[in-house]
């Protein structure tokens, strides 16, 4: 057996099998912990963080106490209302071991590369040419044991793919690059000040990758938030469109509709519900924003 | 004139105006309305009739019922013969004696429609004069001069229609067509179509639900000689496929019953290999594939045979046609069922003939008569293992309670089979004989072995004769065994006697238990080898203790598995179970998961039903599959629709059933989470299982769906 794969973990939050929007094919999605940006309008509030932390669903908690029998640190208290102290939280999981009705669940469980390997397994029949794994978050390759796990899969003939918001350093993506045969590149906005404003990050870094990666050869997918009012404008897709006819290996563009379940998810880990409706797009602006892109004879997924 | 489509999808158009006018019409009951105006031929006027023998008043009703039945031919029809007097919808013979119906149709079979095809129904009727001359005088007799009869009665049927289209020279393909067929052999496409459509139609005149089989295969070379000849355009064939199908959906009415109104039976199967091992896909089944997607006609389900080599193409085209939806198209994956009827004892190359009965349980068309018994194998656990949970019962481990159960299922089949064994049959010298049935003449002659033979359809006429008994209850025993496994013998959270005490009270005030049951294992349907074991090993034991009973009388009794809706019947008279189920909640079906217990998707579903052999499960396992339309959009719905059916065939499954769904369906899963956990949504870069979704999530999705 690998030494490397049984010794080096990654922080994971979810394996989710049977994805079909995650690149080609019937892929299983890792999701992995811990990300550079604070987009406002995140998706995968629980991929945000890099330590583990304890997801709540109140309306699953029958008040069974088992949690405050368990817990050394008194974390959870039950009297009309079951209350979390997560400050005290020391990410024991004794709670979320005992919980009955998975009120109480981990956010974030360290799993070594052969461990997750043998669940990308239990896929493999499904996959076939198209498809296989993804990476995603969070920003996988903000843990540097994604490389690792990209090798194994790529040795065990796994196709693989990679959902990367860009933000990370050039000899990472470097050194990743043999490994993936796919990226699935975040294009959050195409202008500087909004990009810095909402991501808290500038977009500098990521288009530099992004070109320096599309020199290497790389094959590039690029996904393209769309957050009504923010950037939902022409400028913005027709800056998308020129970016995506400025690489060479680029393999289309795809609009993902913001949503607002996100900020459902935030209150699951003890934070405000931060989900804007008025944020969601219409039917008419993705049309708009994907028609744009079809005059430059760009493929929209 | 819009056809229903999921997701609102646009569908093709491709048909003339006129053909799809006559499908619409079809499909909103304007012909099943005509049907039920005459239910049936009155046989009161027929001096003595109660007095005389089944079989006589069987052939004076087959031959009145050709003499009377209303003739139907629709505006513009391209293929003629209806089968139109209504009590027929309801699976009788339709004839009447004081207002009462006095014979039952036959279903769940496939008729020989080769022979019709290639040597004609005069064919039949020469075997039959043969037959009657090696019988006169013995006690077949009888049943010889039947077959003439019934014959004799389609003939008349069929001069009727001659009749009537004689001097219509918009009708004029049509006479010239019936002039031939179906008595004499079909020489071009539009005869084999016409041919089997009045075969067809005959058997349903007469109440019986025959299925239709392997279309393509039927039809495939007269298309191809046809188009060879520059005698027919692929359009016009097309048009003429249209017309059969659109016949086909005579009985729809409308009217509701449990289990919808357009459940004839009348299956079809596309693809696959031939008696030689050649692929036989053709124009036919892109043909057939072309109007299911343009016309969205369900009323044939339509399986395809998929193997390992299956083309790109066609694998595409059916997933196109699938994902918009209804559940029309199901797959079939021929090598394990070939391999699986190879064990039975079938020639390989009768094998490879396999079709389905008219619903998916497999058999050599014409050649079967087949009869399944459902039964719930929860109930045998519950009732008879665990004793309904009245005693303190103990077993000294997981493996005890294991034979215990396998006991009381051996038990279940000997005393099942031996009755029903002994109600087709007796013994007399030490041989079996048949026993005399309701004289199901007219499907006889149109199954290999019966005009032969001097034996009817039910008297053992047919080349195999199967009594199948139907596993049902699967996920449901399997988990709670599963479950006592684990609370009782594994981790001893609790003795066995207490567990059935809080059973017996249906989990009152055991709510944490019962919720430790319910989330902290992984049941049947998640891709967990150790509860996946429990089911392969309970299929594996139920197919070995189906096969101990061959040989009690001319049966065999291969094993298969099913529930259809029953589940919902027996769900009520069921017990607490100990993975978390309280009395009377839903229950699996077929072979599907335990509702609410799954949580992996689709493919660890596949993946748990696949572990156990199904190749010893020769009747059948089907596998229902409910996929969200937003989850099959694009390229990528497309190649995941492909790649499940790749992966269930690499897997070793048996047959599967996927349907997409729609809104309305998300909002009876909003009502009842329960029965829909398999659902996927597509939620922007991603995929949740919606009832996992919040309500605000599932609003937004729905709406989605609806646009």
């Amino acid at each position: 057996m690998n030494k490397m794969s049984t010794d080096v973990t990654l922080n994971v939050t979810e394996i989710q099998r049977f994805c079909m929007h995650d690149g080609p094919g019937i892929r299983t999605t890792v999701f992995l912990k811990g990300c550079p940006l604070r987009c406002a309008w995140c998706h995968n509030p629980e991929t945000q963080e890099y330590r583990s932390q304890i997801l709540f669903y109140p309306s699953r908690c029958i008040g069974c106490g088992g949690c405050v029998a368990v817990c050394k640190q008194k974390v959870h208290t039950l009297r009309e209302a079951h209350l979390l102290d997560r400050k005290n939280c020391t990410g024991c999981f004794s709670c979320t071991g005992i919980c009955p009705t998975a009120a109480l669940e981990p956010c974030g469980e360290k799993m070594t590369v052969e461990e997750i390997l043998s669940v990308l397994e239990k896929d493999r029949a499904f996959y076939g040419t198209d498809g296989g794994i993804t990476l995603s978050g969070g920003e996988p390759f903000a843990q540097k044991s994604a490389i690792d796990l990209l090798k194994a899969c790529k040795e065990r003939g796994l196709s693989t793919a990679v959902e990367t918001c860009g933000h990370v350093d050039e000899e990472i993506l470097r050194e990743a690059l043999p490994y993936v045969d796919l990226f699935l590149w975040d294009i959050k906005d195409t202008d500087p000040e909004r990009h810095e404003k909402h991501t808290g990050v500038s977009n500098e870094k990521i288009l530099k990758n992004l070109k320096t990666l599309d020199g290497l050869g790389a094959k590039i997918r690029l996904r393209c938030i769309l957050v009504n009012g923010v950037n939902t404008d022409i400028s913005h897709y027709q800056a998308v469109a020129n970016l995506a006819k400025s690489l060479k290996n680029s393999v289309g563009v795809e609009f993902i509709p913001y949503h607002a379940y996100g900020g459902t998810k935030s209150t699951f880990l003890g934070n405000a519900d931060n989900g804007n409706p008025d944020w969601i797009p219409d039917a008419a602006q993705l049309k708009e924003a994907r028609d744009v892109l079809a005059v430059h004879g760009i493929f929209v997924g | 004139m819009e056809f229903y489509a999921q997701n609102h999808r646009k569908r093709p158009v491709r048909l003339s105006h006129a053909t799809r006018k006559f499908a619409y019409d079809s499909l909103h009951y304007q012909y099943g309305l005509d049907t039920r105006k005459t239910l049936a031929v009155s046989m009161d006027d027929v001096p003595n009739f109660e007095n005389l023998s089944p079989l006589e008043r069987h052939d004076l009703s087959i031959e009145k019922i050709a003499r009377e039945a209303p003739i139907r031919i629709c505006d513009g029809e391209k293929v003629s013969g209806a089968a139109t007097l209504g009590l027929a919808i309801e699976h009788k013979v339709p004839a009447t004696f004081g207002g009462k119906e006095v014979f039952a149709g036959m279903s769940h079979l496939t008729v020989d429609f080769e022979t019709v095809l290639k040597k004609g129904v005069n064919h039949i009727k020469d075997t039959a004069k043969a037959a009657l001359l090696r019988y006169e005088g013995t006690e077949k007799e009888p049943f010889s001069r039947s077959c003439l009869r019934c014959l004799a009665a389609m003939e008349t049927w069929h001069g009727r229609y001659l009749e009537a289209l004689k001097d219509r020279p918009e009708y004029r393909k049509n006479y010239e067509n019936l002039q031939r067929v179906p008595f004499a052999p079909a020489s071009n496409f539009y005869e084999a179509v016409q041919s089997i459509w009045f075969t067809f139609a005959f058997l349903r005149l007469c109440g019986n639900w025959p299925g239709i089989g392997r279309l393509d295969w039927l039809l495939g070379d007269y298309l191809k000689k046809d188009l060879e000849d520059g005698t027919l355009t692929l359009e016009e064939a097309r048009e003429i496929l249209a017309h059969f199908f659109i016949k086909g959906c005579e009985w729809i009415t409308g009217v509701p019953n449990g289990s919808g109104d357009a459940q004839h039976y009348q299956n079809i199967l596309l693809a696959g290999i031939d008696e030689k091992g050649n692929e036989v896909t053709n124009q036919v089944t892109y043909l057939v594939l072309d109007l299911l997607e343009e016309l969205g006609i369900s009323d044939f389900p339509t399986s395809v045979r998929i193997n390992q080599n299956t083309d790109e193409a066609l694998l595409r085209r059916v997933a196109e046609v699938m994902r918009l939806g209804g559940g029309t198209l199901a797959i079939y994956n021929e090598d394990l069922v070939i391999q699986t009827f190879v064990k039975e004892g079938y020639e390989e190359k009768e094998a490879r003939k396999f079709a389905n009965d008219g619903c998916w349980e497999v058999q050599i068309p014409g050649k079967t008569y087949f009869i399944y018994h459902p039964f719930d194998s929860l109930q045998i656990l519950q009732k008879t293992t665990l004793q309904s949970y009245e005693k303190p019962l103990e077993f000294a481990d997981f493996e005890a309670l294991y034979q215990a159960y396998r006991t009381d299922l051996a038990n279940f089949l000997d005393t099942w089979a031996n009755h029903t064994a002994q109600s087709f049959t007796r013994q007399e010298n030490g041989t079996w004989h048949w026993n005399p049935r309701t004289p199901y003449t007219v499907v006889s002659l149109f199954e290999e072995g019966c005009v032969e033979k001097g034996l009817s359809y039910a008297e053992g006429g047919p080349i195999y004769n199967i009594l199948s008994p139907h596993i049902g209850g699967l996920a449901d025993t399997v988990n709670s065994l599963y479950a006592i496994k684990k609370l009782v013998y594994d981790e001893k959270r609790i003795p066995l006697p207490k567990l059935l005490e809080i059973l017996k009270n249906d989990w009152q005030d055991e709510e944490v238990l019962r919720q430790i049951a319910l989330n902290r294992y992984s049941y049947y349907g998640n891709d967990n080898d150790e509860v996946d074991a429990i089911a392969a090993r309970l299929l594996s034991d139920f197919s070995d203790l189906c096969n101990g009973l061959n040989g009690r009388c001319g049966y065999r009794f291969p094993a298969g598995v099913s529930t259809f809706g029953r589940q919902l019947g027996w769900s009520v008279h069921r017990l607490a179970c100990p993975h978390g189920r309280h009395r009377s909640e839903v229950l699996a079906a077929n072979c599907s998961p335990t509702p609410n217990t799954d949580r992996e998707g689709a493919t660890a579903i596949i993946k748990s039903y696949c572990k156990a052999d199904l190749s010893k499960l020769p009747t059948g396992a089907a596998l229902d599959l409910k996929l969200l339309p937003s989850s099959v959009e694009g390229e990528d719905g497309l190649q995941a629709l492909m790649g499940l059916m790749r992966g269930f065939v690499a897997l070793g499954g048996f047959f599967l059933q996927p349907d997409v769904v729609d809104a309305s369906l998300l909002k009876e899963a909003q009502k009842c989470p329960e029965n829909h956990q398999t659902l996927s949504v597509r939620v922007s870069g991603w995929n949740a299982r919606f009832v996992t979704l919040d309500k605000q999530w599932q609003d937004m999705v729905i709406e989605q769906n609806e646009h």
